[in-house]
C-alpha cells in the first residue's frame, strides 16, 4: 500500500500528546484537578511521552519509504499467470 | 450508582476522543484510492510488513471481550485470570507461527474456509463458512452491545441526548464509524486502524496501571491486601475447589491451553486474515510470533488494573468512593494494617489469618471488592442481587471505574479513547472476516461463480453493509449475558472447539478424507451441544447456561464447564474423523502437495541468519513466556 501506517500513526500522536501537554501546562497549578492522579500532572507529563513517540513513528515514516509500492508487482502477479480464475 | 455524575468530560475530552474518530474515518478515505481489485479489498494486496500485521494480529482480538471481559475476571479471581494470555494464547501463536502458516499462505488459499476446500472438500468448506460467518456476526454484535452498554452506563452523552435514547445511538454510531473505514479501505484500513488502536490502548492503560500501581504500594502492596489465590497463577490448581477460577489443571492446560486456545488462534479466520495479508511466506510465519510478545505482556495493561481495582481502599484513594462501597471499606479498613499469615480453611482454600484475631475470613470477604460498583439491570435500573440476597458487583466495570477514579479531564479522554478504540477493533476484525467470508465462500462458491473481480469486489462492500448491519441485530439480541466473556467462550467452545482437530489432522495426516473431515466437525459440534445440554455450572439454572436437555452433571464454575465441553468435542471429532478417514477413500498424494506436511517441502529459510528464522523466534517468545510464569507463580 501506498500509504506507510506510521505517518498517521505519529500524527494521532503528535497532536494527542500536544493537546494533553498544552492543557497539563495550562493547568499546572491546579491542585484540585491532580487530585485524582495523586498530585501528579499525568497531562503534561504523559503527553509529552506520546509526542515524542508521535515525532518518532512521523520522522521514521516519512525518512523510510514502505517496502511495496502500489506499482511494483504484488506476490501473485510476479508469478505471472494466476489460474484459480477470479 | 454515582458514575454519571463522576464522567463529567469537558471539552477537552470530547476534542481527543474526536481527533481518534477523525483519523480511523481518515486513514479509510486515504485507502480508498488503493482498493482497485478484490485481492486489495479482501487480502489488504498481501503486501503489509510483518511486524504491521502481528500488532492487528493481536489487536483484532482485542476487542471488548480482552480489556472488559479481562479486567473484570482480573478483578473477580486475581492474576490466574493471565492464563487466558499465557497458556491460553502465546504456545498456540507459535505453533501457528512454525507450522500451519506455511500451508495458509503457501496454499495461496484466501481465506480459511478455502483452505478447507482445496485441502478436502466443498461441504467441509460450506460448514466451516457458515458456522464462521454467523460467528463473526455474534462477536462483533456482543463487542458493539458491550460498547453501547458502556457508554449508557458511564453516562458519556448524559445531557446530551435523552438518556432513553444513549444505547441505540452509541449502536448506531459505533456501526457507522466501522462500516465507513472498512467500506472504503477494506481489509487494509481495518489492519492499520488496529494497529492505531493498539498504540493508543497501550498508551491510555499504561499511565492507569502506573498511577494505579503507585497508589496501592506496587506489586507488594496488592499482595498484601488480596488473597493468595489471587496474587498466584498456579496456586491452588490442583483442585478446582482451591482456586478462583473453580477449574484443575487437567481442565485448564487441555480445554483452555489445547484445544480452546489451538481452535481459536490457529484456524480462526479472524486472525489468520491478518497473517495472510503479509507481504511474503517469512512474513506471515513471524507474524504470530511478533503478536505473542505484546500478547505476553498484556496482562499487566488488562488484568492488573482489575486488581488494583479491588485493592484500592478509602484510605488510599484521593476522591471518596461513594456510598456504594462504604460498608465493604470500613470491614476491610479495620483489619488492613495487621499482619497477616496465610493458613486454609476447612474447603482447603486459602484464608487470612489477620494478626492475633485468630478467626479465619471466608474467601468472600476476604476478597474486597474495592471501587468495583454495585450491579444494576441496565434496562430497569434496578440493583441486581445473588440467589443468597447478597448484592452483586459489577465486576464488568472494573477498568472504566479505574479510569474514572484515577485520570484527571485531559488524559480521560485518552483513556476513554483508548477504551472505544478496543471496541472497534474487536468488531471491525469480525466484519472483515465476515465480508471475505461471505464473498469469496459462500457469494462466489454457491450463488454466483461467473462474476467479474470488480463484481466481487462491490460484493465485499456489500458484505459489510450486511454484516455491519447483522451485528447490530445480535448486538440486541446480546442482552441474556451477563458476563460477554462467559458468552463467547460459549460460542468458541460450541464452533471452534471441534475445528482444531480437523486441521491437525487435515495438515499432518495425509489420509484424512473430506467425508472424514465433515462427519468429524459434525460430530464434535454435535458433541458440544450435548455436553452442554447435559451439564450446569454451579448455583445457575438450566437454559442458556446449561443443561436444557437433562442435567447429568454439575460442573464448580461455567468455566470448567465451557472447558470441558471443548475437550468433549474436540475428543469426539478426533475419534470420528479417524474412523470415517479409514473407511473411506484418500485423495492421491500429488493433489495434497502444498497441503499437507509430510508431502510439502519444509519452507526454505537458509538466505536468513539464524536470528532471523521463525523459530528463533518462536523459541525466544517460549521462554519468555516460561520465565514470566514463574514469577508469578
Amino acid at each position: 500500500m501506498g500509504l506507510d501506517i506510521r505517518i498517521p500513526l505519529g500524527l494521532i500522536f503528535l497532536i494527542t500528546g500536544g493537546i494533553m501537554s498544552a492543557f497539563g501546562l495550562y493547568t499546572r497549578g491546579n491542585v484540585a484537578l491532580y487530585e485524582r492522579s495523586l498530585g501528579i500532572n499525568l497531562n503534561l507529563a504523559w503527553g509529552i511521552v506520546m509526542f515524542v513517540f508521535g515525532l518518532i513513528m512521523f520522522v521514521v515514516g516519512r525518512r523510510q519509504r514502505w517496502q511495496d509500492d502500489p506499482v511494483t508487482p504484488r506476490p501473485w502477479e510476479r508469478e505471472g499467470n494466476d489460474q484459480r480464475g477470479h | 450508582m454515582d458514575l454519571t455524575k463522576a464522567a463529567n468530560l469537558t471539552g477537552i475530552d470530547w476534542l481527543i476522543m474526536l481527533v481518534y474518530f477523525a483519523f480511523v474515518l481518515g486513514i479509510g478515505f486515504a485507502l480508498k484510492r488503493y482498493m482497485r481489485t478484490s485481492n486489495d479489498f479482501f487480502l489488504a494486496g498481501r503486501s503489509i510488513p510483518a511486524w504491521v500485521c502481528g500488532l492487528a494480529f493481536i489487536s483484532a482480538n482485542l476487542g471488548a471481550q480482552e480489556v472488559i471481559g479481562m479486567g473484570a475476571s482480573g478483578a473477580k479471581y486475581g492474576i490466574i485470570t493471565s492464563h487466558f494470555y499465557w497458556i491460553g494464547a502465546v504456545p498456540a501463536m507459535c505453533f501457528v507461527g512454525i507450522f500451519m502458516m506455511p500451508f495458509y499462505y503457501g496454499s495461496k488459499a484466501r481465506s480459511v474456509p478455502e483452505y478447507l476446500r482445496m485441502r478436502f472438500d466443498e461441504k467441509t468448506r460450506a460448514l466451516n463458512a457458515f458456522s464462521f460467518a454467523i460467528m463473526t456476526v455474534f462477536s462483533s454484535g456482543i463487542s458493539m452491545y458491550a460498547m453501547a452498554l458502556l457508554i449508557q452506563t458511564l453516562g458519556l452523552f448524559h445531557g446530551i441526548i435523552p438518556d432513553a435514547y444513549i444505547f441505540h445511538v452509541s449502536v448506531l454510531l459505533s456501526a457507522v464509524i466501522v462500516l465507513g473505514y472498512i467500506f472504503l479501505g477494506g481489509l487494509t484500513s481495518a489492519i492499520y486502524n488496529e494497529v492505531l488502536q493498539f498504540f493508543l490502548i497501550v498508551a491510555g492503560f499504561a499511565p492507569l496501571v502506573w498511577i494505579g500501581l503507585r497508589n496501592v504500594g506496587g506489586w507488594q502492596g496488592i499482595r498484601q491486601s488480596l488473597p493468595a489465590t489471587m496474587t498466584h497463577s498456579w496456586r491452588g490448581m490442583a483442585h478446582a475447589s482451591t482456586n478462583s477460577l473453580g477449574v484443575e489443571w487437567v481442565g485448564l492446560a487441555m480445554g483452555l491451553g489445547f484445544v480452546l486456545s489451538f481452535g481459536y488462534w490457529c484456524t480462526d479466520f479472524l486472525v489468520i486474515q491478518r497473517a495472510m495479508a503479509a507481504d511474503s511466506e517469512v512474513s506471515a510465519r513471524r507474524v504470530p510470533l511478533i503478536a505473542a510478545i505484546p500478547k505476553m505482556f498484556f496482562p499487566f495493561l488488562v488484568i492488573l488494573p482489575g486488581l488494583i481495582a479491588v485493592t484500592v481502599t478509602s484510605r488510599m484513594s484521593s476522591v471518596p468512593s461513594g456510598e456504594v462501597t462504604a460498608a465493604t471499606l470500613a470491614a476491610r479498613d479495620a483489619v488492613q494494617p495487621l499482619t497477616e499469615t496465610e493458613s486454609q480453611d476447612k474447603h482447603g482454600r486459602e484464608v487470612l489469618t489477620l494478626g492475633n484475631i485468630a478467626k479465619p475470613v471466608p474467601l468472600d470477604e476476604a476478597h474486597p471488592t474495592g471501587i468495583i460498583p454495585l450491579k444494576y439491570d441496565p434496562r430497569t435500573g434496578k440493583q441486581v442481587f445473588n440467589a443468597d440476597g447478597t448484592p452483586t458487583y459489577n465486576y464488568d466495570l472494573a477498568i472504566p471505574v479505574m479510569l474514572l477514579h484515577y485520570f484527571p479531564t485531559g488524559i480521560l479522554g485518552l483513556g476513554l479513547t483508548a477504551l472505544l478504540a478496543s471496541f472497534m477493533s474487536g468488531m471491525a476484525g469480525n466484519v472483515t472476516a465476515f465480508n471475505t467470508v461471505w464473498t469469496y465462500d459462500i457469494y462466489q462458491a454457491y450463488i454466483n461463480k461467473r462474476g467479474t473481480d470488480e463484481h466481487y469486489l462491490w460484493m465485499g462492500r456489500a458484505a459489510t453493509v450486511g454484516g455491519v448491519l447483522l451485528s447490530v441485530g445480535a448486538a440486541y439480541l446480546a442482552t441474556n449475558f451477563n458476563n460477554i466473556m462467559d458468552a463467547l467462550q460459549l460460542i468458541f467452545s460450541l464452533v471452534n472447539a471441534p475445528l482444531f482437530a480437523t486441521f491437525l489432522l487435515g495438515m499432518f495426516w495425509k489420509r484424512t478424507t473430506g467425508h472424514g473431515a465433515f462427519a468429524g466437525l459434525l460430530a464434535g459440534t454435535g458433541a458440544a451441544l450435548l455436553h452442554h445440554g447435559l451439564t450446569l455450572p454451579a448455583d445457575a439454572t438450566p437454559g442458556i447456561h446449561g443443561a436444557w436437555l437433562h442435567l447429568v452433571h454439575t460442573y464448580p464454575s461455567d468455566m470448567a464447564q465451557n472447558f470441558w465441553t471443548a475437550i468433549f468435542a474436540f475428543t469426539v471429532n478426533l475419534l470420528v474423523t479417524i474412523a470415517v478417514s479409514l473407511a473411506t477413500q484418500p485423495r492421491p498424494d500429488a493433489e495434497l502437495v502444498g497441503l499437507v506436511y509430510s508431502l510439502t517441502p519444509k519452507p526454505v529459510d537458509t538466505h536468513l541468519t539464524w536470528y532471523q528464522k521463525p523459530a528463533t523466534l518462536a523459541v525466544a517468545v517460549l521462554v519468555m513466556l516460561v520465565v514470566l510464569n514463574l514469577v508469578f507463580a
